[in-house]
């Protein structure tokens, strides 16, 4: 092996082993591939597929020329402003802008908090901010079910041990109870990257809008804020997009027609016979709708990559 | 002007890329129908319909006979049984576990629809829990194992009609499991008012009066026969478009009206009070006096049926699959359960009646299972010649039927 | 507390603290504590649950360990359903980190080497699926497994890939993270002193990133055992439930403080695997000065 010839390419990537990093990356992109894309096309050549006429089953068509869209246009009928499904599109954007909005309202300060001004107790902070990751999310619900039941806990504490006669019906249907429960269950996953970009800000730069007389809240706003937007959009992307898929939540705290959003649809629909095609549709229509945002996190995190580095 | 060596690609080579794309996608589809399952499309294209009144002798596939007499049992194995939850008991579970020294593994589903299409999918069940509304399906789709019925001598302890039901004549393919209504329950401490009493107690769910207190159930055909009902329509398994138009303005109504919740678990929500008035099955209305939180006693809890009989009637059936592999095991299972002590012990545990022949609504009284306020949750073998009862629809009017549902659940307008 | 205003005049009392830029802070503080009260404490209040003596789940009858292993038909001890749940999400936890971490940190190094644009268009895709929502790719899987031919069908198999499909992100991510802080010049360093391109990677290269790989793994592992939508869907019976999906389905019909007491074992498993994983990535980054040794670095955030 020649070093001297090697030394020589100071600063330049080493392109002859390339095949080296193609042979390790291959096993990663053919199962993305394989899994990720290919089942892509699986929905389409359900969505455009036929159904089977004694079962309902949904038949895949592979082949695309022989695609039928009878029931994306079924679909795609019922989802203008005057269409069934309408009104609970209109309410997932609603609910999920809603808890996102209030996991950043809750999310930042704490970040703020422990990433700058915790001192002693930062460690035991932050791992208490990690816990809710390893409790299961099914669990941190079923928690607040019980304590929102008719006879749980927080009715209890409502009626001051008798002064009041207090009956709110937590679990039926109340968009509220919905948009909190959402907001409870991933607040966790804003949080921690939050902590990440705040804690690499330079105090330096916050010190000096300070001495340069900046009060309090203009400091805030014009030196602290723009300096973390990259990684407030990343934080609230990673938090608003797996949201928009949520179903059990609330199914687990509202049992009602009234509070579905689009995850329901696609859940219902999804085993009911002759209606899987238009949960592939429904699937293809929220893929569709995120692809922005989720191209633009892309970009954010890239573009933090380079920063990084 | 795209640089060449700039991020993205620039219009040549986007087309090139496209056009390689649009080429390759037949090539896929070709691939992957070569890989594509066998058996998606089912050969025959209608179903036959069985109804009350022009009852239906399946027929038994070659390739599905049933299987021979005087097999032993399989050993050690696990017996698979698809099954609603909280329906079965689990010491009737655990007695035939010791009797022939094996496992037995329930597992749910939540309605019969996710249940079909799931059987459709290959699982290897053993026994399904069945309804007439499926019968059709599940034998036309090769899903259902015809009976032996040397293994299920049992049969003999349950009402005579069972063993020639219009459903599966010569009981070919079924047993009966449970007998039930479908009325109205309520909590006469959240609602006040007997229900009975109203001209039109159906139009109870509609009142503004019990908003956020009431709920519907979960299954397309029950939940909207009921609407039927209240309007007065008789025909139940109707194909009438206009009738379906006005079961989905009522649902909207009902929305607006009282935002009922729409699940199976009224036989544990209204005893913990999360509900006080809701469309339920008897055998619910039932099973919910063991819910019932320490301190408050079954009087409080009431059931409503029409007196003449003259509302939903039906029996739940188990079934063998086909998929199973213990055939000799899920043949002594449906004889277990039809042994009258273990039917007595299962109905205490989930509340549904079985048509056992020593079962009779004054023995029940009589021994105290059923409180007085609750006798009108008994199914009295009458009801099965006045009632309605929801039949399997043909794969159109299903899908009318499904869209009705469909949009009511998404909350839509 | 008292401030000294450029008048010269020393105010006092609330204003005087409220103009401090050197106070304590005391709101943030608040705010966090309350935050993080709200969070834990109804989880808290499950667990305490568990060990009630009664069925209720929200009226205390007693201290008792009957659903751990007490009660003779439903405790999670002697009900067949709730231990297989446990074990079946034990099961998945493993087999699914096994596969994905190893899969995620080679992909993140053949990506982050390989310059192109199919790389690139990986890094993409990956990137993508970190963040797509769950169901979309539960009910494409789905779709997958039920109309072709695969050599596996609905159950544990179906369910590894798509939790692997769903994770492979993560330690790619994270690892590349760190191959960005740590740069090229240990590799560089090492071949120019003769070593391979092979040798260099296996050498320098993984054992400086096996904090990040570590990390990783716990991390896979407890976002796995907690996975819902991809297990539910690709399940094939009660066999391969686990626990989360066992107590959806048990919470909508009647639950009994088993369920609590099910939670509550997943949790401490979960537990004592990050504790350990802790552990062993502080004794792991005992003397390198190029990684975080707090708990946000395990955490992955470098």
């Amino acid at each position: 092996m020649p070093a001297d010839a090697r030394s020589n390419q100071v600063g330049v990537s080493r392109q002859p082993a390339n095949r080296l990093w193609t042979v390790l990356a291959a096993p990663g992109i053919g199962w993305l591939a394989l899994f990720f894309l290919a089942p892509l096309y699986v929905v389409l050549a359900i969505v455009f597929g036929q159904r089977d006429p004694v079962f309902r089953t949904a038949v895949p068509v592979w082949n695309p020329l022989q695609w039928d869209p009878t029931q994306f246009t079924y679909v795609l009928t019922r989802i203008g402003p005057d269409g069934v499904y309408f009104p609970a599109l209109v309410r997932t954007v609603v609910y999920v802008g809603a808890a996102s909005i209030l996991c950043l309202c809750i999310a930042f300060p704490v970040a703020y908090y422990v990433s700058r001004l915790a001192g002693r107790h930062k460690g035991l902070l932050i791992a208490l901010l990690i816990a809710p990751f390893w409790i299961s999310y099914m669990m941190r619900m079923l928690a607040w079910v019980n304590l929102l039941q008719n006879d749980g806990l927080i009715n209890r504490i409502l009626r001051f041990g008798g002064l009041f006669d207090v009956n709110v019906d937590w679990l039926t249907g109340q968009p509220a109870v919905v948009i909190l429960g959402l907001a409870y269950g991933y607040v966790p996953y804003m949080i921690l990257p939050l902590y990440a970009g705040l804690d690499r800000l330079s105090q330096s730069m916050l010190e000096a809008s300070r001495d340069l007389g900046a009060n309090r809240v203009s400091s805030f706003v014009r030196v602290t804020l723009p300096m973390c937007r990259p990684t407030i959009i990343a934080a609230v992307l990673l938090t608003c997009l797996p949201m928009l898929g949520d179903y059990f939540t609330n199914d687990l705290l509202s049992a009602s027609p009234k509070t579905a959003m689009v995850g329901n649809l696609i859940n219902d629909s999804v085993q009911a016979p002759g209606q899987t095609g238009q949960a592939g549709a429904f699937v293809m229509l929220v893929l569709i709708a995120t692809v922005l945002p989720m191209v633009y996190y892309v970009r954010v995190t890239l573009r933090g990559d380079e920063v990084r580095t | 002007m795209p640089m060449p060596n700039g991020p993205g690609p620039n219009r040549r080579e986007f087309l090139q890329r496209a056009a390689i794309l649009a080429a390759a996608a037949p090539t896929l589809g070709a691939f992957l129908a070569a890989c594509s399952k066998p058996g998606q499309t089912s050969s025959s294209p209608s179903l036959t319909i069985a109804k009350p009144d022009s009852p239906v002798k399946w027929p038994i596939a070659e390739d599905n006979k049933a299987i021979a007499d005087g097999l032993a049992p399989e050993k050690g194995a696990t017996l698979k049984i698809y099954n609603y939850a909280d329906y079965l008991s689990p010491q009737a579970i655990k007695a035939f576990e010791d009797k022939h020294g094996i496992k037995v593994e329930v597992s749910t589903f939540n309605d019969g629809d996710e249940a079909i299409t799931k059987l459709r999918s290959g699982v290897d069940f053993d026994i399904y829990n069945a309804n007439y509304t499926e019968i059709s399906r599940l034998v036309t789709g090769g899903l259902v194992r015809p009976l032996n019925h040397s293994y299920i001598p049992n049969i003999s302890n349950v009402w005579p009609t069972f063993t020639d039901p219009w459903y599966d004549q010569g009981w070919q393919y079924t047993v009966p499991y449970t007998i039930y209504t479908t009325g109205i329950g309520w909590r006469t401490d959240q609602v006040p008012a007997d229900i009975g009493k109203l001209p039109n107690a159906y139009a109870s769910l509609w009142d503004p009066a019990y908003k956020d207190k009431t709920a519907i159930i979960d299954d397309f055909h029950t939940a909207m026969a009921m609407v039927l009902l209240k309007q007065g329509i008789t025909d139940v398994n109707t194909s009438s478009e206009a009738d379906l138009k006005m079961v989905g303005e009522q649902l909207s109504a009902l929305v607006k009206a009282t935002s009922p919740k729409v699940t199976i678990t009224m036989y544990s929500d209204m005893p913990a009070g999360q509900i006080g008035l809701s469309q339920m099955w008897s055998g619910d209305i039932i099973n919910a006096q063991s819910y019932l939180p320490e301190g408050v006693g079954p009087e409080i809890l009431r059931y409503w049926f029409p007196e003449d009989g003259k509302g939903l009637v039906d029996n739940d059936m188990l079934v063998t699959l086909k998929g199973g592999k213990n055939p000799v095991l899920a043949h002594l299972f449906l004889n277990h359960m039809l042994d009258p002590a273990v039917a007595k012990e299962n109905f205490l545990a989930i509340g549904y009646q079985p048509p056992q022949n020593s079962i009779t609504p004054d023995s029940l009284v009589a021994e105290e299972f059923i409180p007085e306020n609750l006798r009108s949750a008994i199914v009295k073998p009458e009801y099965f010649d006045a009632g309605y009862r929801t039949l399997e629809l043909d794969a159109d009017n299903d899908a009318a039927w499904h869209n009705v549902w469909n949009a009511f659940n998404a909350g839509g307008s | 507390m008292s401030v000294v205003t450029s008048s010269g005049s020393t105010l006092r009392g609330p204003i005087g603290w409220y103009r401090d830029p050197w106070r304590r802070p005391r709101v943030l503080a608040g705010i966090t504590i309350a935050y993080l009260v709200w969070s834990l404490l109804p989880v808290l209040i499950a667990i305490m649950f568990s060990f009630n003596d009664g069925r209720s789940r929200t009226n205390w009858q007693g201290f008792s360990f009957r659903w751990y292993w007490g009660d003779q038909t439903r405790s999670v001890w002697h009900d067949a359903s709730l231990h297989t749940a446990l074990l079946q999400t034990l099961k998945l936890g493993l087999i699914a980190t096994l596969i994905a971490v190893p899969l995620g940190v080679l992909f993140a190094i053949g990506i982050d080497r390989w310059r192109g644009r199919l790389p690139s268009g990986a890094n993409v895709l990956m990137l993508i699926s970190f963040v797509i929502p769950e169901v979309l790719l539960a009910v494409a899987l789905l779709f997958v497994v039920t109309s072709l031919a695969l050599p596996f069908g609905l159950g544990t198999s179906a369910q590894v890939v798509g939790l692997v499909t769903y994770q492979v992100a993560y330690p790619a991510v994270l690892v590349r993270a760190r191959l960005a802080t740590i740069g090229p010049q240990y590799e560089e360093a090492a071949m120019d002193l003769g070593a391979s391109q092979l040798g260099a990677l296996r050498r320098v290269t993984l054992p400086m990133l096996m904090p990040a790989i570590f990390a990783s793994t716990v991390l896979v592992f407890a976002d796995v055992i907690d996975d819902f939508v991809l297990v539910r869907y690709l399940s094939s019976g009660s066999a391969t439930e686990p626990v989360s999906v066992k107590i959806y389905n048990t919470a909508r019909a009647a639950p009994t403080p088993a369920l609590n007491a099910l939670a509550t074992l997943l949790l401490l498993a979960a537990f004592a695997a990050v504790v350990i994983g802790y552990l062993v990535f502080r004794r792991m980054t005992r003397n390198d000065e190029t990684t975080g040794r707090g708990i946000a670095a395990f955490a992955g955030e470098t």
